[in-house]
């Protein structure tokens, strides 16, 4: 019990931080290398991602066939898994970038707009934010996808019309904290427009709050994009997306384990990572958890 | 208080209304079951004497009006696909739900709760930080491969517990783990920040200087004070198990209500996705309802509901 | 809302209360596991793989297949053609249902009129409205009578379930698909919603009776989730798995796969009422650019047949010399650059999770390799069938299908994917409507036959659509379990057994 009660003085006294904030490090490292492959993935990328080869299907790890190696094995219709790998962490990514920027300024400009304008707008707002938290994500996908038509950008879309309340909830609550502050009072009795409270006054307060929802929120969406190519509905075949590879893969655990365990392996870790960093966000910008 | 609790129900019944109405008119968008119900040999007049004989031919405002004035009546109606009433085909998958999330809720409350405890008391240590990364870990895999993976191992490999469905306590197993560990990095979160807000109060120093062990402190003090976040965290966390339940039902074919809306959603069951969604929106509402009012039972500076 | 809960407290103690299955047990217990749960136990309502599994052991049915395929009596024993428009049917005295009452005449009358009747709404009206009366006309006989010369009433009644007036009557349409009762080798016996069928033998059958004493058919979505079930030893049969699937099970110890060759057939359909597709040279250079022996033997590992023609030899129509269109790929982008602009439009391969995405992105990829610019656009099935079924002009440019009619009758599958009229179809020509409609409307079997062959040579050199393969159906059973699949997706208890 004595280093627990270490801890107890350090945590009484004020003392703080160890290894704690170093440990992220590695996790930014394994981010920032995925960024970079999916940044450089026509350069780095061995072979053709789409290219099949019909009788070179679910080869083993380090199998030649037909003058190509398959490093990590090749997929059900004979793809080479690294180029897959590669190709499929710039979908990955850029559905949770662009999910994550869509909801969170979607969500943060309605959360605002509810706080500051109040009356009928806060009403239509926030009751919009529980009828969407009451819908099933996957009748919204499907719906998406009935009335626009599947694709990259319709997941997008599909997972920024799921998530925004989120963002939209925290943003009403810290700008409902922020809006009555002595200076933003000040702001608004000396005439200072709407739009210039907003992003000049109370944007700059709670955009942390925001910023670590989104980071948390950043894994959620890399694996709700695998849940949606589970039910069918992610980005379109052959385009490869680790998700898409996973769900596929995961039919042959038994019998060829690399189209999923590699795919499996990166989604882990992009979203641990994330999660870490998200974590570690947390601590140093949310007041709250400090 | 009394005003307050009207205001609140007012708006949960407009947030109702609201759910009502989208899943009613959105959901017609995305066509009919009548293709899905007839064989592949069936003419245009055959599809259009099944969509007839299930009231869908009918201009969508009457059947707009029909559906209030059953749900004015408590009626959920029929399920195009099974012919049995809505009401009886939620009764029948709603008891698997509560017991997945009963067991979801004590696999994420029991490791989750007891982790960030410790992780707060041992705040700022290698141990602690490695901790969450594990609790992180957990929740960092899609629950279709992990599912599967766990199939394999406990199931088919060693054969310690049944592969899929419902039957005995042990079929509960595999699918409330596998539920329960997205939601334990929440617990573990919430379980260490409120444990540290008490950790900074004053009656923890001076029962410090009074000489209390650490642990006698956790246990009679920290614990009980601590744990209203969690309860109320413990709430809204049912809603967000009960949309991962969609995946781990289908991968341990569980029939819960998570399955059965996917079913009935891509087979347009359109009168059981409005019960099941409605349910959804009830408790949901409900439990956020309960999360508030506990709230601000346990700390009345709480300015109710933020906005009088 | 009270209901609501006593049915959810019931529920609840029955879920909790149920014990683990007895490993003892399993010798007379067959369990199945089925993609999704029944949608109803009704024979004469919905119509799906999962509904029918079950109840066709729980009715007898008027005729039925032989293993073989051929049509042979059940509840029938006997029938002769008596006009052009009318059957006789002898109806066997020694049937009774599981109840205890005899299976009358009436009966067959009354099931004939039941699934026929447009108030009653039953999806599968299509099948059988060309009957337009039922007669008892003597004793143990019924008399069919249909709107004209029909040669396939036969293959369809097939699928026609007798069920007993006096039951549905006295019991009412929804408490009679709550609680079926039948005539058939199996009688029902519980159905525990969203879990499982039970079914129990009927040692009073008068055919084969069953090997088994239970059956319980259980609703397992994931084809991963079915597969490891097998292998754990908690299934004993599984349903619609494929090649990749069949592959896992070969190599696992306790379990095997099971395939046969169906009257399915696979296809890549075409809208040739559209630009760019309605050039017939496009669609040439299309069916040359399809590796169908690659598909079939890679992919599928060689559990299929390529086929020439939209039939399979399980048909009735189906001809022996009409060969494949060669797979020809350099003489495909030969073609493809000649048309110039024609061939590099846009053009969408519109599918459902249902269908092999292997096959569907294999497909595309050759499409590609001959220089066309095709893309896949998958959506939820209901949203492929509205649009496949939607206005003309709108219908998919390209898509994958497995056409089954379950009356392994040319009539069946060409008719609707075919004749200019049919909500299916992606194809128009007066002379292909005629010989479609001289199939259908004679009984002479000859007269038939020749009629489909010369729409089978039409297709083929018009390319109307691209016949793939007969397709195979995958199932994984227990080594113990004794049953050869048939051509028509069936799967009847009473057919199967242990092996020793």
């Amino acid at each position: 019990m004595s280093a627990a009660a270490q801890g107890l003085r350090e945590r009484l006294t004020g003392r703080r931080r160890g290894p704690g904030s170093r440990a992220v490090l590695p996790f930014l490292a394994i981010f920032a290398a995925f960024v970079l492959i999916a940044l450089l993935a026509p350069l780095i990328a061995p072979n053709d991602p789409n290219s099949q080869n019909l009788m070179g299907r679910l080869k083993a790890p380090g199998v030649t066939a037909r003058n190509i190696t398959y490093w990590l094995g090749s997929d059900e219709l004979g793809r080479d898994l690294v180029s897959r790998l590669i190709w499929g962490a710039r979908i990955s990514l850029s559905v949770a970038v662009l999910s994550v920027a869509l909801s969170g300024v979607v969500g943060t400009v309605l959360g605002m707009a509810a706080a500051t304008a109040r009356g009928w707008v806060e009403t239509v707002i926030m009751r919009l934010v529980d009828v969407f938290l009451s819908i099933p994500a996957v009748l919204l996908a499907i719906i998406t996808v009935a009335v626009l038509g599947p694709g990259f950008t319709n997941v997008v879309i599909v997972l920024a019309l799921t998530r925004w309340p989120r963002y939209a909830r925290v943003a009403y609550g810290q700008t409902l904290s922020v809006a009555n502050m002595p200076y933003v009072r000040l702001a608004r009795f000396m005439g200072a427009s709407m739009p210039r409270i907003l992003f000049i006054h109370i944007l700059p307060n709670i955009i942390g709050a925001i910023t670590v929802v989104a980071t948390l929120e950043f894994g959620l969406m890399v694996l709700f994009e695998a849940g949606l190519s589970f039910l069918g509905l992610g980005v379109q075949p052959p385009t490869a997306s680790w998700g898409a590879m996973l769900s596929v893969g995961r039919n042959y655990v038994g019998s060829a384990w690399w189209i999923s365990a590699f795919p499996g392996l990166c989604l882990f870790l992009l979203v641990l990572s994330v999660n870490l960093i998200g974590d570690h966000l947390r601590d140093r910008l949310d007041p709250k958890s400090r | 208080m009394g005003r307050y609790l009207a205001r609140r129900l007012g708006q949960a019944l407009v947030a109702l209304f609201g759910v009502m109405t989208l899943i009613f008119f959105v959901q017609r968008l995305t066509g009919d079951p009548t293709y899905l119900l007839v064989p592949e040999t069936a003419t245009q007049a055959d599809i259009e004497a099944m969509r007839a004989s299930l009231g869908l031919d009918r201009p969508l405002l009457v059947q707009y009006g029909a559906f209030l004035a059953d749900m004015a009546r408590l009626d959920f109606g029929r399920s195009y696909i099974q012919n049995v009433p809505v009401i009886d085909i939620i009764a029948s998958r709603l008891p698997y739900t509560l017991q997945l999330a009963g067991g979801a809720l004590l696999v994420a409350f029991f490791i989750g709760v007891p982790l960030g405890v410790w992780m707060a008391v041992r705040r700022g240590h290698a141990e602690a930080k490695g901790f969450m990364g594990l609790v992180l870990a957990a929740q960092s895999m899609p629950t279709f491969w992990s599912g599967i993976l766990m199939i394999m191992v406990f199931a088919v490999w060693n054969q310690w517990l049944p592969p899929s469905g419902a039957g005995g306590w042990k079929n509960l197993i595999m699918p409330s783990v596998a539920l329960g560990l997205l939601s334990m990095a929440t617990f573990a979160r919430v379980a260490r920040t409120s444990v540290l807000d008490e950790l900074s109060k004053d009656y923890v120093r001076s029962a410090r200087a009074r000489g209390v062990t650490t642990g006698r402190l956790v246990r009679r003090h920290l614990l009980r004070n601590a744990s209203i976040p969690v309860i109320s965290i413990a709430a809204m966390e049912v809603s967000q198990l009960l949309a991962g339940a969609v995946i781990v039902e289908t991968v341990f074919a569980w029939p819960g209500l998570g399955l059965l809306t996917v079913q009935s959603i891509v087979s347009r069951d359109f009168l059981v996705v409005q019960g099941v969604v409605l349910l959804g929106a009830f408790v949901t509402i409900l439990l956020n309802f309960a999360a508030d009012l506990l709230y601000s039972l346990v700390d009345p500076r709480i300015r109710l509901g933020g906005t009088s | 809302m009270k209901r609501l809960l006593a049915a959810t407290a019931l529920g609840l103690m029955a879920a909790l209360s149920s014990p683990a299955l007895d490993g003892a047990l399993a010798k007379e217990l067959i369990t199945v596991d089925l993609v999704n749960e029944p949608s109803s136990l009704d024979p004469h309502k919905q119509w799906n793989p999962d509904s029918y599994y079950v109840y066709r052991n729980i009715f007898d049915n008027l005729v039925t297949r032989s293993d073989e395929g051929e049509i042979i009596p059940q509840v029938a024993s006997a029938w002769e053609q008596v006009s052009d428009t009318q059957v006789k049917f002898t109806i066997r005295d020694d049937i009774t249902f599981h109840d205890g009452t005899k299976l009358t005449p009436e009966d067959v009358v009354f099931s004939v009129k039941r699934i026929t009747d447009p108030a009653f709404g039953s999806p599968q009206l299509g099948q059988f409205n060309k009957i337009t009366g039922a007669e008892v006309t003597g004793e143990n006989e019924v008399t069919l009578t249909t709107d004209g010369p029909y040669p396939v009433l036969l293959a369809q009644l097939v699928k026609l379930s007798v069920v007993p007036q006096h039951a549905v009557e006295e019991m009412g349409d929804d408490a009679f698909n709550a609680a079926p009762v039948g005539s058939g080798p199996y009688a029902f016996e519980a159905w525990n919603r969203g879990v499982d069928v039970t079914l129990t033998r009927n040692d009073a059958y008068w055919g084969d009776q069953g090997a088994f004493a239970e059956a319980r058919f259980r609703a397992v979505p994931d084809a991963s989730t079915r597969v490891a079930d097998l292998q754990a030893g908690a299934a004993d049969l599984a349903v619609s798995l494929n090649s990749d699937l069949a592959m896992q099970i070969e190599g696992a110890p306790g379990v095997k796969p099971l395939i046969a060759l169906t009257e399915r057939v696979a296809y890549l359909g075409f809208n040739t009422r559209i630009a760019p597709m309605d050039n017939a040279e496009l669609r040439r250079a299309v069916a040359m650019s399809v590796d169908r022996e690659g598909i079939v033997e890679g992919i599928l590992g060689g559990n299929g047949a390529v086929v020439g023609q939209m039939l399979s030899p399980a048909h009735v129509g189906w001809a022996d010399d009409i060969e494949p269109i060669p797979y020809d790929p350099d003489m495909a982008k030969e073609i493809v650059e000649s048309l110039g602009d024609a061939a590099t439009a846009e053009m969408s391969f519109d599918t459902a999770p249902v269908f092999d995405q292997r096959i569907v992105q294999a497909i595309q990829q050759m499409l590609a390799d001959i220089g066309l610019n095709v893309s896949i656009n998958m959506m939820d099935m209901a949203s492929y069938l509205k649009k496949a079924q939607g206005p003309e002009e709108s219908r998919p440019m390209f898509s994958f299908g497995r056409w089954s009619c379950a009356c392994q009758d040319a009539d069946g599958i060409m008719y609707p994917l075919l004749q200019s009229q049919s909500n299916w179809s992606r194809y128009a020509s007066p002379e292909m409507d005629k010989l479609l409609e001289d199939g259908r409307s004679t009984l002479d079997e000859d007269a038939r036959l020749a009629a489909y062959h010369a729409a089978s040579e039409l297709a083929k050199s018009d390319v109307a659509l691209l016949p793939l393969y007969q397709v195979a159906a995958v199932y994984g059973a227990s080594e113990k379990l004794d049953w050869t699949p048939t051509a028509n997706e069936s799967l009847f208890l009473n057919r199967m057994g242990w092996t020793e």
